[in-house]
């Protein structure tokens, strides 16, 4: 079977391809945070359930000038005026939710940036740019630490 | 109206949260870091409740709470902790630092709006 694994190129050694490839996977996931950026979605939708808001008062407004109301239509008024809020509810219930995971996503990202270009730096010497307690000390979560445990248990390390 | 101070390095984050505390009734003024906020404290902003994340640049929440239990002002100020980290370890460390209180990402509004309501009522 032949090896498929690349031979380091221009005669440099191991650990220079390795840091070069750490410096190259970092400026990725760096890219790939930056486009996490979901700014105009929660904009939409902030301005979506502040309409909706407006909609809703302006409904009771209309209802309280005017005098001879329909009791039909101002039923489903009252019936439109509850939808309203349960749709502004959920809303904003969804937004914040959606934030708090690409915040979550974003900060993992962070870790990984941070643990590549550590790994990237060349003045090292070679084995002692960056240990597992290094990258421990860059989470930012309980579910980090747990993942952690779990991998360095299952690899005996 | 009751005006409440928070900090986090997400612009998703502030964005969020200023929008979920506008619609209670709060006024909302907001920083990147811990950095920042000193900054808003030290000029003479006087928050009735601060909301804060751990990990900031420059200055992170547990610093945060450090200096602005130094601040008059804002000696006795309920800061609550918003944060990823749900361990004990930070948490009391938090504690510590002079956190009145602790909410873990991801929290729900409601969570959020009612430990602000126990500490500062909308108006």
């Amino acid at each position: 079977m032949p090896d498929t694994q690349a031979a380091p190129t221009g005669g440099e050694r191991p650990e220079a391809n390795e840091r070069l490839v750490c410096a190259i996977l970092a400026e990725q996931v760096a890219t790939l945070r930056d486009r996490m950026d979901a700014s105009a979605t929660f904009d939409l939708l902030w301005r979506t359930t502040a309409l909706l808001s407006w909609l809703s008062g302006l409904m009771g407004d209309l209802t309280r000038h005017t005098t001879h109301i329909n009791p039909v239509l101002d039923r489903e008024r009252a019936e439109a005026v509850t939808e309203i809020a349960e749709i502004r509810r959920a809303l904003d219930e969804l937004a914040f939710q959606q934030a708090q995971r690409q915040d979550f996503a974003r900060q993992l990202a962070d870790c990984v940036v941070t643990a590549l270009e550590r790994m990237a730096v060349a003045e090292m010497p070679p084995g002692t740019h960056f240990s597992s307690a290094d990258l421990a000390e860059l989470y930012v979560s309980e579910d980090q630490r747990k993942l952690h445990e779990a991998v360095v248990k299952r690899l005996g390390a | 109206m009751p005006m409440i101070l928070v900090l986090d390095d997400s612009a998703t984050m502030v964005m969020s949260l200023s929008h979920i505390l506008k619609g209670a009734g709060y006024e909302v003024e907001t920083g990147m870091n811990g950095r920042e906020g000193i900054t808003k404290l030290t000029d003479g902003m006087k928050p009735s409740v601060i909301l804060t994340d751990l990990n900031m640049p420059e200055l992170d929440g547990i610093g945060f709470i450090k200096e602005a239990r130094k601040i008059a002002a804002t000696r006795f100020t309920p800061i609550i902790v918003l944060t990823t980290e749900s361990g004990g370890r930070k948490r009391d460390e938090a504690r510590a630092a002079g956190a009145s209180g602790w909410l873990t990402k991801p929290a729900e509004p409601n969570q959020l709006l009612s430990v602000v309501k126990q500490l500062c009522p909308a108006r």
